[in-house]
């Protein structure tokens, strides 16, 4: 069969891969994506994994809640089975994310398995997918590399710890990683698309930050004002109240009418830290939450209808969880992948083009 | 002197492109998170040396070669 997914919620790592291989076991995969809570231990689950799919390339990473077909689920592993006449090949490394040139060198290698350079990889026969050390800062700085390099789209997520915020892991064939990045380049045999969903809608009102500390993700001031009071202002609210309402109301980078969203972390004395890099000089508009699966629902029936779809790989922001439950709409949420088969995690940011926040991006294959 | 930047910026994008509007479209975009929007420079716009050396350098790294 094309793609299979399935999940386990056995403790046990080498429990949780033979109950995967038994339920994946109509599948001859190329490759298995696999998305593990931290209740795992990286080592075992990586290598269990491996020893379960000798044949495939396996990988996946740490999350912060994992999705599959039907279910938002907590302290579980999920796995997608991509069979050969869904992905015709698949060539992924590790990328040390403290070696500034290493990404050079794994782009070349990668694209070098398909007989190519980075930047002659045909964007409509191949696809990337990158799976960050959540924890490493460095999504902005790789992701644009990549994009210098290639025009091939990649789309992926940064793994989560559940929450803990202490250490996140990347998997490639039965090694765990961190501080490291995984890209893969795939040649999908069927027709794919990346999907992109947040749901805002923008206020109409403009914050253009003249300050800012790139690096850090930070920004000092907008329009010339402490970002703070700035911030307060363009929301109508007094500045101690602010921070109650950045998961609502976060800014977006807009790009041919879509926003590209960054999220307001914290605030810092007058100055507000990001989980993205904002840059200076570049208009931001306020956004305002919408509907999660309403949003997300219309998206993908809207692609279904269009062509029926044979699987989702599904990078869902953590924050984004975390207001479908406090909504109570997991489930509903869930259900709407119920028809196909889809695996994703709660991720700790999100890939597509660059580094976003409070996003869903989605790589589908079509039948 | 006005326009340099909104012509660096559109020599840029076509040759990376090359015709192909999705690549067009998405190098906009990686502009854009780049810290550079396109939207923002016309032929009437002042020839700011910083932008003109951050589009420079951003053409370099993505191996296209400009001449101001």
């Amino acid at each position: 069969m094309s793609v299979q997914v399935a999940k386990s919620q056995n403790p046990d790592p080498n429990g949780a891969a033979d109950e995967l291989l038994k339920s994946l076991s109509g599948s001859k995969p190329v490759m298995i994506l696999f998305f593990a809570s931290s209740v795992y231990n990286p080592d075992k689950i990586s290598a269990a994994m491996k020893n379960a799919f000798p044949d495939a390339t396996v990988m996946g990473s740490s999350t912060a809640g994992e999705i599959i077909s039907g279910h938002m689920l907590k302290q579980s592993i999920v796995a997608m089975a991509l069979d050969a006449d869904v992905l015709k090949a698949v060539h992924a490394d590790t990328i040390p994310l403290d070696s500034p040139k290493s990404i050079d060198t794994a782009l070349n290698n990668l694209s070098g398995g398909f007989g190519s350079s980075p930047i002659s990889l045909d964007p409509s026969k191949y696809v990337g997918i990158i799976l960050f050390d959540g924890m490493s800062g460095a999504e902005e700085r790789m992701m644009e590399r990549i994009g210098d390099l290639t025009n091939i789209k990649v789309v992926g997520g940064s793994a989560g710890d559940d929450l803990a915020f202490s250490s996140t892991h990347i998997y490639l064939d039965g090694k765990a990683y961190s501080n490291t990045a995984l890209l893969a380049i795939l040649e999908p045999a069927a027709e794919f698309e990346i999907l992109k969903t947040q749901s805002f809608c923008s206020l109409g009102r403009k914050l253009t930050p003249t300050k800012v500390d790139t690096e850090s993700r930070k920004v000092l001031e907008f329009d010339g004002k402490p970002a703070v009071a700035a911030y307060a202002e363009a929301l109508r609210v007094p500045s101690h109240e602010i921070a109650s309402q950045f998961m609502k109301y976060p800014v977006g980078l807009m790009a041919d009418g879509e926003p590209f969203v960054r999220s307001p972390q914290r605030v810092d004395g007058d100055a507000i830290n990001f989980y993205c890099q904002v840059r200076q000089g570049v208009d931001l508009e306020i956004l305002s939450s919408t509907d999660i699966v309403a949003d997300t629902k219309s998206l993908i029936d809207d692609t279904n209808k269009k062509r029926p779809l044979a699987g989702i790989i599904n990078f869902h922001c953590i924050l984004r969880t975390l207001q479908l439950e406090q909504e109570g709409k997991t489930e509903e949420y869930g259900r709407i992948f119920s028809a196909i088969p889809t695996i994703g995690f709660s991720t700790y940011g999100e890939e597509y083009i660059g580094h976003i926040n409070q996003t869903a991006t989605m790589l589908v294959f079509y039948k | 002197m006005a326009g340099k930047i909104k012509k660096l910026i559109d020599t840029l994008i076509e040759k990376r492109a090359q015709g192909n509007p999705s690549i067009a479209s998405t190098t906009r975009t990686k502009l854009l998170l780049k810290g550079i929007d396109g939207k923002k420079y016309d032929e009437q716009s002042t020839d700011d040396p910083v932008v003109i050396a951050s589009i420079m350098k951003i053409a370099e790294e993505m191996g296209i070669s400009l001449k101001v």
